[in-house]
């Protein structure tokens, strides 16, 4: 429960359009279970004084007001039942966005590792199946067992007002019904359900493993049995699900017969009592056809206990995230940034990287090359520089100050920095470069594209420059997406700049046009460039490779 | 489990008459309720039919849909097989192993419970109209004329609901992947000092995306209201017509003969009546999330980056010394050949070079060799075996390393190897100190990718398990091509070890030092294959 609490907290914010949604539900619940109990009392009303009649008896029934009840109800459940989906899907989808923005404001604070650690597809896509499955925390698990759980009340209650007993020995089974149902299943499938994500993890693991090693597993003869692997876990899976679902459709079998046994119970109660004179036979056919409508409020409930473990852990996933502090302090008395832009890494470990006690300077004005193959944590030098990361020791330093004493957002506007990986969102093509700059004319942004040779191209677009962008470039090819982050940087116009591995992507003679051009922008400068050979850089100051920085 | 079903709903009959026929009896015929043994003992029985045909009914439509899903993952398994890694390379491996997961197990719902649902849809409202049709044809008119508006009208609405939605599919789209794109480039973000900017656009995305979806909602929840509407209109009309018929108030057609029993009867039935349809509307978004997965699932395109690999029946033809490529042709769909007309002949024990420019078609004559790709024309055998018949050893330009200890990457290709094999293995390869600097020796577990290893640490890794699984002939597709000068240096040295025990190795490589390994070297250009 304790893991639920900080999403019930949130969704509580909200009690007003709760309540209303849940009163919407019971209008619905409540017009179903009318509209049975009345009319078969009716009837049997009908029935009885058709049979007094045919007696000689002159006995006054009046037809009107059960029948305009009836009419009622048959409508207001329409009604209450459409409005209720509305409202309430409504209000979700309003819970939806308080809990993206809480949870990427949460998301937002987090320094470069911690980012690049959860950086994975998997999670991502676990994280937004994680908030799907909380959003509708209230209408699969607080909503329906309350109204049914007022049903049963409201039934019971009416039964106690004819006949004391028999409306508290029925109560008194449906709540422990209740209780079974929600609690109980919710205890019972708990470890299945809790452990599914888990199982659908290993599985796309172990399936990106066959079709990443498909070239070794293919020409070693192991792919039978690798492919007979994959299948005895999916195989495992689907065994555990079965088992869950087996719990489920206990659950709902459960939930119908116990509503049978009660309605089997009252109905030979009352017709017992009835006959006992206490009360009449068409009352007797209302409480029967009220208790046989209750089970409509709980035969979903099982279904949606079962799935409390997956919600838990769900909501554990995400308080975990929601927990993750950022590791990037900011100074309590901040200073300026210094006019000298001087970069230092003095002494810096980076452990995760490999990086120990590395000494570097990078003067003013001039622009320093990094070479060294992919993946050795030259990277890490830039992003310490940018800040996304501090040193486990050592200082990185500006002039004369130490980069954590200025503020994240001073500082990080001193440097335009092209990351390793291109990182364009699904907006167009102009949206993504006002993110640089907010204020820019159209003329500056024709500007930058020619500097990175994509005018030409995105004056072909139908759109120019308003065609977005697909999710993370798709609809752009490598190259272009590469180009358009670095117009992206340029635009930024900042004296600090990092650029790393800018032309991967690019063919030669483009590589070449693209570096004539931004060579005359980058001199004057401070620039920190990282590739896997000279050749594949702007001209620098000067070079170093990797391996020579590290001793 | 359709006939599970039916059971269900005619334990539900048996359970309404008898109830009818007790009120009846004790309330009409004035008879004691200790008379009324017989039927209290078939409701408890209709209650346990009842019971046990539910559970039967959802474990049928269960197991059914776990056996489908087993089946289709196994056949998707296959397909990757048949197209071998040459033409699965231009897809992202993380998207189909999404189809091999999520899409597959978003076919539960519609085999386990949209298919059966849909002949009950059919079968429990024909045989309670059946029933009632008995009791008072009248009443049983009322029904049939509600039930085919019922479909009627919800295919009215979700023909407007599926244009309302196809206009917003793009819309939606954009905005639902609005807070994961923003969570992607966060990075980017933070550089930019976009991120208040970010949060606030976040929560008003969300906003738009509500008042869109809202709209589309709105109509198709109206379906739902629809089949709400007949299903309580019946009801009432039905209690309604027997009310006024058992007071007499109704002289046509068979309402004068209704009794209590038959009334009653029929009002109980009424609901279970339209039960049917509403589980099946319920469960109509199972089919919407089946159908998306199965056009996923589908779509596999046959021939996107060459041509499909038919195994041939592998020919255990007499063994010979060498490997044996003849008049090879080969190349991808939509291209000219990448091979014109190969054809060489590489002797037991050789080691030999293959050079040429990058494009020359250097991978595309290792691929035919290794049986990843299908030649358009020519021949290949292994020592006088087809392609794949035997295990080969592949080695390409990034090792393939997963998240596991050394042992686990070692056994992924050579499952049966022993720990001294490994040892020695790993000796071979020139890692044995990197091993025994390890915290727990092979144990020791190894980040995704290789991460905590060196380039040329990683590379040699690999190259060990051409050790363990002792293939005769070696392919390697230029092993050195993404590292620095040092791990270069290691890895030749591996390679060399590597030739001087006997194997026959083609490797593709541009480094001069590598090819002063080999025995021959083979250049290609524009698919043509000359010796050097």
């Amino acid at each position: 429960m304790n893991e639920l609490r900080p999403w019930l907290a949130l969704i509580m914010t909200k009690r007003a359009r709760l309540t209303i949604g849940a009163l919407l539900i019971a209008a619905t619940f409540f017009s179903a279970i009318g509209l049975l109990a009345l009319s078969g009392w009716f009837i049997s009303a009908t029935g009885v004084t058709a049979m007094l009649w045919a007696a000689g008896q002159r006995v006054a029934f009046d037809v009107y007001v059960p029948g305009g009840g009836i009419r009622f109800f048959a409508l207001t459940r329409t009604v209450a039942r459409y409005t209720e989906r509305i409202y309430n899907h409504n209000t979700v989808l309003g819970l939806l966005a308080d809990l993206r923005s809480t949870h990427f404001s949460a998301l937002a604070r987090l320094d470069g590792a911690t980012l690049s650690r959860l950086r994975a597809a998997q999670w991502l896509n676990r994280l937004t199946a994680d908030i799907d499955t909380l959003d509708t925390l209230y209408l699969r698990l607080l909503a329906p067992p309350a109204v049914a759980l007022f049903g049963v009340l409201l039934v019971c209650g009416v039964i106690a007002l004819f006949h004391l007993a028999l409306g508290v020995l029925l109560g008194m089974a449906l709540l422990i019904l209740l209780c079974a149902l929600t609690f109980g299943m919710a205890a019972w499938a708990m470890r299945l359900s809790a452990a599914r994500v888990e199982q659908l993890d290993q599985l796309r693991t172990l399936s990106i493993e066959q079709l990443q090693g498909l070239a070794e597993l293919t020409a070693a003869g192991t792919l039978a049995r690798h492919q007979a692997q994959l299948l005895q876990a999916s195989h495992s899976m689907l065994d555990d699900q079965l088992k869950l679902q087996l719990r489920v459709a206990l659950g709902q079998a459960l939930a119908t017969t116990g509503v049978l046994i009660c309605v089997l119970i009252g109905f030979f109660g009352a017709l017992w009592v009835a006959e006992q004179g206490v009360l009449s036979g068409p009352v007797a056919v209302l409480i029967t056809l009220a208790l046989l409508a209750l089970g409509e409020g709980l035969a979903p409930l099982p279904g949606a206990f079962a799935q409390y473990g997956a919600t838990r852990a769900a909501a554990a996933r995400l308080n975990q995230q929601v927990a993750l502090s950022s590791q990037l302090p900011e100074p309590t008395a901040p200073h300026p940034v210094p006019g000298d832009l001087t970069l230092n890494w003095e002494a810096v470990d980076v452990e995760h990287a490999g990086i120990a006690n590395l000494d570097l300077a990078l003067p003013a004005g001039t622009s320093l090359a990094i070479i060294g193959p992919s993946g050795c944590g030259k990277s890490t030098l830039a992003q310490l520089a940018a800040r996304l990361i501090d040193p486990d020791a050592g200082t990185v330093r500006i002039g004369e100050t130490a980069l954590n004493q200025l503020t994240l957002q001073d500082w990080r506007a001193q440097v335009g920095y092209l990351t390793q990986q291109t990182e364009l969102l699904h907006v167009s093509i102009a949206a993504n470069l006002l993110l640089a700059a907010p204020d820019t004319t159209d003329a500056q942004l024709w500007h930058v594209l020619e500097m990175v040779e994509l005018a030409d191209m995105v004056e072909r677009l139908p759109a120019r420059l308003d065609t977005w962008v697909g999710e993370s470039g798709q609809q752009l090819s490598g190259g272009e997406g590469r180009r358009l982050a670095l117009a992206r940087v340029l635009l930024k116009d900042s004296p600090v700049v990092i650029l790393d591995e800018p032309f991967n992507g690019l063919d030669k003679a483009t590589a070449e046009r693209v570096r004539r051009n931004i060579e005359p922008w980058l001199t004057g400068r401070t620039v920190l460039l990282l590739g896997h050979a000279p050749e594949l850089l702007p001209r620098a100051d000067r070079t170093l490779t990797w391996s020579e920085l590290q001793s | 489990m359709v006939v599970a079903g039916l059971v269900n709903a005619l334990a539900f009959i048996c359970l309404a008459g008898l109830l009818a026929l007790v009120i009846y009896r004790t309330v009409i015929d004035g008879q004691a309720l200790s008379a009324q043994i017989g039927p209290a003992i078939g409701l408890i029985g209709a209650v346990i039919v009842r019971s046990i045909s539910q559970v039967a009914q959802e474990r049928f439509g269960q197991l059914a849909s776990a056996r489908v899903r087993q089946l289709v993952r196994s056949e998707l398994l296959e397909q990757w097989a048949a197209r071998g890694p040459v033409n699965l390379a231009g897809r992202s491996s993380a998207t189909l192993a999404n189809h091999w997961v999520e899409q597959v197990e978003a076919l539960d719902g519609y085999f386990a419970r949209y298919l059966p649902q849909q002949w009950l849809a059919l079968l429990v409202p024909l045989s309670i109209l059946a029933v009632v049709f008995w009791l008072d044809w009248l009443a049983a008119l009322f029904l049939l004329i509600a039930a085919p508006l019922i479909p009627l009208f919800m295919a009215l609405i979700g023909m407007s609901a599926e244009r309302l939605s196809q206009q917003h599919v793009l819309e939606a789209g954009r905005l639902a992947g609005h807070f994961l794109d923003r969570v992607r480039s966060l990075t980017t973000l933070q550089l930019f000092g976009q991120v208040a900017q970010a949060s606030a656009d976040v929560t008003h995305t969300a906003e738009q995306y509500r008042a869109v979806t809202m709209r589309t909602l709105r109509v198709a929840f109206l379906s739902s209201a629809v089949l709400e509407f007949f299903a309580s209109v019946a009801i009432a009309v039905v209690a309604m017509y027997i009310g006024f018929g058992l007071l007499g108030y109704i002289d046509f057609g068979p309402a004068p003969q209704l009794t209590l029993f038959s009334g009653l009867f029929i009002l109980l039935l009424a609901p279970e009546f339209f039960q049917p349809l509403r589980n099946l509307a319920q469960h109509y978004h199972d089919r919407a999330a089946a159908l998306g997965a199965a056009d996923a699932l589908v779509g596999l395109p046959p021939t996107e980056h060459g041509y499909p690999l038919r195994r041939r029946a592998l020919s255990a033809g007499p063994r010979t010394n060498s490997v044996i490529a003849e008049h090879l042709k080969a190349g991808y769909p939509g291209r000219s050949a990448v091979l014109e007309d190969v054809s060489l002949s590489i002797d037991r024990g050789e080691v030999v070079a293959l050079v040429g420019p990058s494009g020359s078609g250097k991978s595309t004559l290792l691929s035919c060799l290794a049986g990843f790709i299908q030649p358009e024309a020519g021949d290949v055998t292994l020592f006088g075996q087809a392609p794949g018949a035997e295990p080969v050893a592949w080695l390409g330009q990034k090792p393939f390393l997963i998240k596991g200890s050394w042992v686990d990457n070692l056994r992924l290709i050579a499952p049966d190897a022993e720990l001294s094999a490994m040892h020695a293995a790993l000796e071979a390869v020139g890692l044995k100190d990197v091993v025994a600097a390890q915290p727990q020796g092979l144990d020791t577990p190894l980040g995704e990718g290789g991460r905590g290893l060196s380039g040329g640490q990683a590379q040699r890794l690999a190259l060990a398990r051409v050790w363990l699984i002792d293939a005769e002939l070696v392919l390697l597709d230029e092993p050195t091509a993404s590292l620095d000068p040092e791990s270069e240096a290691e890895v030749i040295e591996a390679l060399l070890a590597l030739a001087r025990s006997g194997r026959t190795i083609l490797i593709a490589t541009h480094h001069p030092a590598i090819v002063a390994i080999a025995n021959r070297t083979l250049r290609l250009h524009a698919g043509i294959l000359a010796d050097e």
